[in-house]
C-alpha cells in the first residue's frame, strides 16, 4: 500500500500532468507491484493529514527493533484538491497492483503554463519540498520536486545519515517526457554515479493529430515500448547496463489486458522476463522467470492478486414526500444506475522456487487502511514464519 | 642454552589441519563481510609448507619446565599457502546499492541484477616478519601476540587473475582482511588450539560449555561474580580461560574485577561515544543503574555499599579512554599474562598524575582513530590504583620498585598477589595492610592519609557534585576525580580519596556513619565553594570528559 506522502506525491503528479508511469524505471512496475511487494515486519501506525491543499503531515510509529517512528512534512506550490481522509480513499489508487497503462497523453504546451497579470507573466513552477525525519536513527530524507516546464521536471533527493560514507547522498534526477519517448539523466554524490535511462513507445505519436481510428478489432491492441539504461561510477570505475522492453495492452483492447516484459543485461548475462494477465474483473497473476547465461542460475516466481469486492448496501427506498402527498407510489426507475462495488480487500501472493511465500491482505476497516503481511518460508520446518507485520494508516 | 623448534610435528599431526581449517572458516565468518562476498568462506586447503619461520628471541622474561615468556623477532618467507572458497558477486552496480538508503538509490531497472560466480583464491607467498610475546605455561596454554603488523606481503591469486580490477580489489581486501586477522583472532585460535594440545581437561569443558551455550545463543551474562564472561579477558586483553577465572573467583582476588566480556566493553564504549555525540542511541546493559534512573535516596545508598564495584567502573571508563594504545602490551613488554608493567622506580604522586593526564588528554585523539575491537587494555596499571585507593601507596610502591631487580620477572602464578589492588571487602584490606606493613611503609603511609587536611579535596571532588546539592557523590568521586584531576589542574592535587580509604578501611558502622557525614559535609562545602569561585571551574569543567552516567549496582 502507498505511504500517505507517496500518495500525495502522485496527487501532486497528476494535478501537473506528469505521465509517472512513462519511464524506463516503471517499465517493470506490474511485475514489481505483484511479485515484489513489501511484506511489513512488526506493528507500524501510521497518521497523516493534508491539512490543507498546500500542506500535509504525517506521523509514524513502529515497533521495529525498539521504537522507532518518523515525522514527515511536505509542501507543495500547487494546491492538491485530492480526496485525503482514509475512509473514502479510492483502493485503486492506494494499492498497486496490474497496472493498466494509458494511451499516452499529448504533454501540455508551454503558452498553458503562462499566466499574464498587467502585461507581465507572474506564472510560477510547481514545487513540492518534502522532508522526512526518522528518530532513533537520525536519519534525514529530503526531496525537492520541481516542473521545470510541462515536459521537464527535476528531482534532488537527499539523505542525511552519520552512518553513511561522507555523511550522506544525493541524488540529482532531471526527466525528460514528451510522451512519444522519455529520458532521464541522474547523478549521484555517492560514488560519483552517472546515469542515463531512455524510453521509446513504438505507434502512433500523441503529440501529431490522429489521423486514424485506433484498430481494436486486432487481436492484441496494445504498445510496444522499449528502453535503455546506462551508469557509470566516476569514482569507483564500475557500471551497468540493461536493455529492456514490454508489450501491454491499452483500455481499448478487447481481450484479456495483459503485459509482458524482457530485460536483459548484457554485462552480467542476466535475462529477466515478467508476464502478467488480468485473468479477471478482480484477479491478476504473473510469473516471472530469470535466467543467468553466464552461471545458469534461474528463478522463478509467481504471482496472484486478488480484489475482494462487495456490494454496497442497497438504500432502502422510501417513498419521496411528493408521493406521499399525491397518494401515490413512486414512478419505478428505469433502468436503475448499478452502484459500484467497493473494495472489501486485496490478497497478494507470491511463490518462489525456494518455497519462499509472501502473503499480504490490504484492506479498509472503518476509516483505517490496514495492512496484513507475512513471510514463509516452508524450506524452514521449525520457523516457517519469519515476518508477520500489520500496518495501520490513518489520514484526514 | 639451545632451544629446539620443531616445526614438522605441528604439521605431522594428521588431526591438526582439519582442526586448524575449522576454526579458520569459524574466524573468517566471523566478521561481517563486505557486500561482495553472498557466501560463507570456506577454508578449502590449509598446508603450513615445510619451511619453517626464523626466530630470534629478543629477550626472555620466564623460563622453567611448564613456562615460558619471551619476546621473539619471526621472518616468514615460506611455501605456506592457503586456499579460500567463496562466491562472490560481480556485479558492481549491485554491491554499490547493497548498503545504500532507498531514497536516494538510482533504482535501475535491471542493470543491478546480481550474478553470482565461485571464487577460489590462493594465498601464497606470505612474507611475515613481526615481534611476538609468546607466553606459554602449562595451564593457561599458549598465548601469542603480536606487537606490530605482522604481514610484509602476501600473493593472492584467484578466478580474476586476468582482470586486473578485480584483482587489484581482492589483493586490497584480503590483505586487510588478513591484518585484522593475525591481529585479533589468530591468538585467540593459538590459545584454544594450545588448550586443546596440552590440556585435555580443557578440551572436556570447552566442549562441556559449547553444549551449555548452545541453548541460549544470546549470551547476555554480565555479572562477572556470578559467571564469568566467555570470552573473559584480564586488564592486558589476553584471553584467559575457564580454571583461571575459577580460581580467580575462589581467591575472591581483585583480578575479578578486570575480567569483563568483550561485549560489554564495547557496550560501554558505545555508550560513552553515544555521551559524546548526539547519538540518540543507548545500549542497554544488564546489572547496570542508571544514574538519571536513581532516586536520591537509592543513590545515596548506593554510593555508600558500592565502593568495591568502583574501581571496576574506573577502569573500564579509563580502557574506553584508551583503546588506541592497547596492544602494545606495556612499555616494559617482558609481561605478557595480566602483570602490572614493572613500577617506575620512583613514582611519585605528581608523576603519576601527569601520566594519566597524558592519557587524559588523548581521549579526544584516540576517540578518532579507528577502534580495535579486541582491545582490552584498562590500564589497572598501578598508578591508577593508587590514585583511588590513597596517597601512601605509591610512596610503597616507589619502595617496591627500588627494592626490585630493575628487570624484574614476577612470578606467573599469582599476579594479584604483586598488585597492590585497591581494597574491596574489609578481608582484601587486611592483605592489603600487610603487604604494605611487610614494606615497613605503613607509619609513613598513616601519617600522610590522616594529616590531609579535608579542604584541600574539596577542588578536587567538586565536579563530581554536578547538579543535585544534597547528594553526596560518593560513588563517582573517586573514579572522577582523578580525570578530572589530571586533566585540568594537577598542581592542586592532594591525594584525594582520603575518605574511600577510611571508609572500606573501617568496616564498623560507625565509621560508615562518620564517612558518610564527611562526605555530605564536604559535599555541602564543595557547594559552596562552587558557588564562590564559579568562573575558574565552569571554565574547566568545559574541556573535562563527561561523567559516567551510569553507577554500578550497588551489590
Amino acid at each position: 500500500m502507498l505511504e500517505f506522502m507517496d500518495y500525495v506525491q502522485h496527487a501532486f503528479y497528476n494535478a501537473s500532468h506528469w505521465n509517472f508511469e512513462n519511464s524506463y524505471s516503471q517499465l517493470t512496475a506490474t511485475a514489481r507491484a505483484l511479485l515484489e511487494f513489501e511484506t511489513p515486519r512488526g506493528l507500524c501506525l501510521n497518521v497523516s493529514s493534508l491539512s490543507s491543499p498546500n500542506f500535509a503531515t504525517s506521523y509514524a510509529i513502529g515497533s521495529v527493533g525498539l521504537v522507532d517512528g518518523s515525522l514527515s512534512y511536505l509542501y507543495t506550490s500547487l494546491p492538491l484538491h485530492t480526496t485525503s481522509k482514509s475512509g473514502d480513499i479510492d483502493l485503486h489508487k492506494v494499492i498497486r497492483g496490474y497496472r493498466q497503462i494509458q494511451e499516452l497523453r499529448k504533454p501540455d504546451e508551454s503558452w498553458m503554463w503562462e499566466q499574464w497579470q498587467g502585461g507581465r507573466r507572474v506564472d510560477k513552477r510547481d514545487t513540492l519540498l518534502y522532508g522526512r525525519l526518522y528518530l532513533p536513527q537520525s536519519t534525514l530524507e529530503a526531496l525537492y520536486l520541481r516542473r521545470m516546464s510541462p515536459t521537464q521536471q527535476l528531482k534532488l533527493s537527499a539523505v542525511s545519515d552519520s552512518r553513511l560514507r561522507n555523511g550522506g547522498t544525493i541524488l540529482a534526477l532531471h526527466q525528460y517526457d514528451v510522451g512519444k519517448y522519455s529520458a532521464e539523466t541522474l547523478y549521484s554524490t555517492d560514488g560519483g554515479l552517472i546515469g542515463v535511462r531512455g524510453l521509446y513507445n513504438f505507434g502512433p505519436d500523441p503529440r501529431k493529430e490522429v489521423t486514424e481510428a485506433p484498430r481494436t478489432e486486432d487481436k492484441f491492441y496494445g504498445r510496444f515500448s522499449a528502453g535503455a539504461e546506462m551508469y557509470y561510477g566516476s569514482l569507483n570505475k564500475s557500471g551497468g547496463v540493461s536493455f529492456g522492453g514490454r508489450f501491454a495492452t491499452l483500455p481499448a483492447h478487447k481481450g484479456v489486458p495483459l503485459t509482458a516484459t524482457l530485460t536483459l543485461n548484457p554485462l552480467m548475462g542476466n535475462l529477466s522476463t515478467t508476464y502478467a494477465v488480468r485473468a479477471g474483473k478482480n484477479l491478476a497473476l504473473c510469473s516471472k522467470f530469470d535466467f543467468n547465461v553466464y552461471s545458469y542460475e534461474s528463478d522463478v516466481m509467481l504471482g496472484c492478486e486478488l480484489w475482494r469486492m462487495k456490494a454496497r448496501v442497497p438504500k432502502k427506498k422510501e417513498r419521496s414526500m411528493a408521493a406521499k402527498l399525491e397518494w401515490r407510489l413512486d414512478p419505478e426507475e428505469k433502468n436503475p444506475v448499478p452502484e459500484p462495488e467497493i473494495v472489501a480487500g486485496v490478497l497478494k501472493a507470491r511463490v518462489d522456487q525456494n518455497w519462499k511465500i509472501g502473503l499480504l491482505w490490504e484492506g479498509r476497516i472503518k476509516e483505517l487502511l490496514f495492512t496484513l503481511g507475512s513471510s514463509i518460508d516452508m524450506k524452514r520446518k521449525d520457523q516457517p514464519f519469519r515476518a508477520i507485520g500489520l500496518e495501520l494508516q490513518y489520514s484526514s | 642454552m639451545a632451544f629446539n623448534f620443531n616445526w614438522s610435528p605441528l604439521t605431522a599431526d594428521a588431526d591438526f589441519y582439519k582442526r586448524a581449517q575449522e576454526m579458520l572458516t569459524t574466524a573468517l565468518n566471523k566478521s561481517p563481510k563486505p557486500p561482495i562476498i553472498v557466501d560463507d568462506i570456506l577454508v578449502n586447503e590449509l598446508n603450513l609448507g615445510s619451511v619453517p619461520p626464523e626466530l630470534e628471541i629478543l629477550e626472555i622474561g620466564d623460563l622453567a619446565e611448564d613456562r615460558f615468556r619471551g619476546i621473539f623477532k619471526m621472518c616468514y618467507s615460506g611455501d605456506a599457502f592457503l586456499t579460500l572458497k567463496t562466491r562472490v558477486q560481480a556485479n558492481p552496480l549491485n554491491t554499490y546499492l547493497f548498503s545504500k538508503p532507498s531514497f536516494t538509490s538510482p533504482q535501475p531497472l535491471a542493470a543491478s541484477s546480481g550474478l553470482t560466480i565461485p571464487l577460489q583464491i590462493t594465498l601464497s607467498e606470505i612474507k611475515l616478519s613481526a615481534f611476538i610475546i609468546l607466553v606459554f605455561s602449562r595451564q593457561k596454554g599458549l598465548t601469542l601476540v603480536f606487537r606490530n603488523d605482522p604481514l610484509e606481503s602476501l600473493k593472492v591469486s584467484s578466478t580474476f587473475d586476468s582482470i586486473p580490477f578485480v584483482r587489484d580489489y581482492l589483493q586490497k581486501e584480503i590483505e586487510m582482511q588478513l591484518r585484522t586477522l593475525m591481529m585479533d583472532e589468530l591468538p585467540a585460535i593459538i590459545h584454544r588450539l594450545s588448550l586443546r594440545l596440552w590440556c585435555p581437561e580443557h578440551s572436556a569443558k570447552e566442549d562441556q560449555e559449547m553444549e551449555a551455550k548452545k541453548p541460549e545463543e544470546d549470551e547476555v551474562v554480565v555479572d562477572p561474580f556470578g559467571s564469568p564472561p566467555q570470552d573473559a579477558v584480564d586488564a592486558r586483553g589476553n584471553v584467559l580461560d575457564a580454571s583461571e577465572i575459577s580460581s580467580m573467583t575462589l581467591d575472591g582476588g581483585s583480578e575479578i574485577h578486570s575480567l569483563f566480556s568483550q561485549k560489554n566493553l564495547l557496550r560501554l564504549a558505545t555508550l560513552t561515544d553515544s555521551q559524546r555525540t548526539l547519538s540518540l542511541f543507548t545500549p542497554s546493559i544488564r546489572d547496570a543503574v542508571f544514574r538519571a534512573w536513581a532516586g536520591p535516596s537509592e543513590r545515596s545508598d548506593s554510593a555508600g555499599s558500592s565502593t568495591p564495584a568502583t574501581p571496576s567502573l574506573m577502569r573500564s571508563h579509563s580502557s574506553v579512554g584508551s583503546t588506541s594504545t592497547t596492544y602494545t602490551f606495556n612499555r616494559s613488554s617482558d609481561d605478557g599474562q595480566g602483570h602490572i608493567p614493572s613500577r617506575p622506580s620512583l613514582v611519585s604522586m605528581h608523576s603519576a598524575t601527569t601520566g594519566l593526564g597524558l592519557g587524559a588528554g588523548r581521549h579526544s585523539r584516540s576517540h578518532m582513530r579507528k577502534k580495535k575491537t579486541r582491545v582490552v587494555n584498562l590500564r589497572r596499571t598501578k598508578t591508577t590504583d593508587d590514585l583511588t585507593s590513597e596517597s601512601g601507596e605509591s610512596e610503597t610502591a616507589s619502595i617496591v620498585a627500588v627494592s626490585e631487580p630493575v628487570a624484574p620477572t614476577h612470578i606467573e602464578e599469582e599476579p594479584e598477589d604483586n598488585i597492590i589492588t585497591p581494597p574491596h571487602s574489609p578481608s582484601q584490606r587486611v592483605r592489603f595492610r600487610t603487604s604494605s606493613i611487610d614494606l615497613g611503609d605503613s607509619p609513613r603511609k598513616l601519617r600522610l592519609s590522616t594529616s590531609e587536611p579535608i579542604v584541600d579535596h574539596l577542588p578536587v571532588e567538586e565536579p563530581s557534585v554536578p547538579i543535585r546539592e544534597q547528594r553526596p557523590a560518593y560513588t563517582s568521586f573517586s573514579t572522577y576525580t582523578q580525570e578530572k584531576f589530571s586533566n585540568s589542574a594537577p598542581l592542586h592535587y592532594t591525594p584525594a580519596p582520603v575518605l574511600s580509604d577510611t571508609s572500606s578501611a573501617a568496616g564498623s558502622i560507625i565509621e560508615q556513619a562518620w564517612v558518610m557525614k564527611m562526605a555530605s559535609e564536604i559535599a555541602r562545602r564543595a557547594q559552596d565553594e562552587k558557588a564562590t569561585s564559579q568562573g575558574f571551574w565552569s571554565r574547566d569543567e568545559r574541556e573535562e570528559t563527561p561523567p559516567p552516567a551510569y553507577a554500578p549496582k550497588a551489590n
